[in-house]
């Protein structure tokens, strides 16, 4: 059984593949940190970052469609936040949606609130998905290694990385086997209780495997402290890169803040 | 006779649940020797192999390659045991062959190019060039079982102790796994009901049941033992069978 990787397209090449990870993953967040950064209501601004994005993915060929997808599946987490938006925010109503004794108020000021929050929402994740697309993750482990990240912290993500798809394999085996035997029917109380039931043996077999891969580690002298691997050095081009993207997402907030007050 | 590189000595363990895993558990394998240990399920059998590694506290005296097991020397111990677990996915933990492979060494303090000169001996040890940067999720399982075996040789182990290797290999798999175990010099220790890939393996063999040692000898006399197998859930190799009833059945 095999899942789409994360880093699908990560394994391509262009001039932004061979980028060194840890100055794509220092400009990834200067882009998130200056959209976030952005004053309430101010588009242009976040326009200007969508273009460097396309030029981005346009140069590291990241075909659309494939970012479309992973950008929807974050989707329900930014409606269910920025959905409240036109309802909570008082201004000028468009609508009014009578609910027996209430009436929802949908405003006009909510209305770009809630879009501005999701382009933001968008923008952001857009970066970040960027950089997974065109970094190996492992590479990405090894930049946040050398940006100072906690080593408990690449660890644990390299230990995510490894034994996510194994876990998602077993989870899928558990549910043919379940769907073998029940056809996928059933009562709606005994199908919730065997996914609980699925949760619980779940959680066994990872705690089982957690003993075992500890084992094998301790088997081959791990004494808490994980062999640092060697590093291509960052060349003068990934300088560039990298100092370049913090200076213009610097110069886009400063003149975000100084334009619009 | 040399002096031997692992010897067990009355290794005894008892289950939390009461149950008795291992009951005095005696012998030793000399320098260069190819032992199985076969039995049942439950017999034990994995439950020595990790007794041997230090995992399971059992009572008894194991030393391996000049030292005795103790809470002091375990890591000397294990260093020197190479130990191959039954599920490949358990054994490769790195987010890459090359790494996982590296792990080993580079816990044992060796410098880096010589970190690098032993992946690339084991790998090609195992017959997987060039699989350095490979994420062994993406291997076949006959691949992740040479990889598993890498990490290990890697280490350069005295002793190399695998629990199962050819299982849910298929057959192609499995022939190349012995092939590789054949070429390799190390002291070896199997573990498995694969009797005909022990039949092509090992010179001497340990059969195991309910905890015990039942008999301990030349593989070419107790894999041809039916009623010692048989009483021991166990059955002859299919090659021993093919000789000793040559009328296809009807």
């Amino acid at each position: 059984m095999h899942h789409e990787m994360l880093d699908h397209f990560a394994a391509g090449v262009s001039p932004i593949h061979r980028l060194d990870p840890a100055a794509k993953t220092v400009a990834a967040l200067a882009v998130i940190l200056a959209t976030v950064l952005v004053g309430r209501d101010h588009f242009r601004p976040l326009i200007l970052l969508a273009a460097a994005l396309v030029i981005y993915q346009a140069i590291a060929r990241v075909p659309v469609g494939y970012t479309a997808r992973h950008l929807l599946l974050l989707s329900p987490l930014v409606l269910g936040i920025v959905g409240l938006f036109p309802l909570l925010e008082p201004g000028r109503t468009l609508w009014a949606i009578p609910l027996g004794p209430w009436r929802i108020e949908i405003t006009q000021a909510g209305l770009v609130r809630g879009g501005h929050l999701a382009a933001k929402c968008v923008l952001a994740s857009w970066a970040a998905f960027l950089l997974m697309a065109t970094t190996r993750f492992q590479d990405l482990l090894q930049a946040l290694a050398r940006l100072r990240v906690p080593r408990v912290l690449v660890i644990q993500l390299a230990f995510m990385y490894r034994y996510l798809w194994i876990l998602a394999d077993e989870v899928m085996r558990l549910r043919m086997a379940r769907a073998a035997r029940d056809g996928g029917g059933g009562p709606w109380g005994m199908r919730m209780r065997s996914r609980v039931d699925l949760v619980g043996v779940l959680f066994v077999r990872t705690y089982d495997r957690a003993e075992r891969v500890y084992w094998a580690m301790l088997a081959r002298g791990f004494d808490g402290t994980m062999p640092a691997t060697a590093t291509a050095p960052a060349r003068p081009v990934d300088w560039a890169f990298a100092a370049m993207t913090v200076a213009a997402a610097l110069l886009l907030v400063m003149a975000d803040r100084c334009l619009h007050g | 006779m040399a002096e031997p590189i692992l010897e067990v000595v009355d290794v005894r363990y008892r289950y939390p649940t009461g149950t008795d895993a291992l009951c005095g558990v005696t012998f030793s394998v000399a320098p260069g020797e190819r032992v199985a240990i076969v039995g049942p399920n439950g017999a034990g059998k994995s439950t020595l192999l990790l007794a041997i590694a230090g995992f399971v506290p059992a009572t008894g005296r194991i030393r391996l390659g000049g030292h005795t097991l103790n809470r002091a020397t375990v890591r000397d111990v294990r260093r020197h045991l190479g130990l191959v677990f039954q599920d490949p996915d358990d054994q490769l933990f790195m987010p890459r062959v090359g790494e996982d492979v590296a792990f080993g060494p580079a816990t044992m303090g060796l410098a880096p190019e010589e970190v690098h000169a032993r992946v690339h001996e084991a790998l090609e040890a195992v017959e997987l060039e060039g699989y350095e940067t490979r994420a062994p999720y993406h291997l076949s399982v006959g691949e992740k079982r040479r990889a598993a075996l890498a990490t290990v040789l890697a280490m350069r182990p005295q002793v190399l102790a695998l629990d199962e290797p050819s299982a849910n290999l298929d057959p192609r798999g499995r022939r190349r796994l012995i092939g590789l175990l054949r070429a390799l010099s190390t002291t070896l220790l199997i573990v498995g009901h694969d009797l005909d890939l022990i039949m092509d393996v090992c010179d001497r063999t340990i059969l195991m049941d309910a905890g015990c040692v039942i008999a301990d000898g030349p593989t070419s006399a107790i894999l041809t033992h039916r009623e010692l197998l048989e009483s021991h859930g166990l059955e002859l190799p299919l090659a021993v069978a093919a000789r000793q009833t040559p009328e296809s059945p009807r």
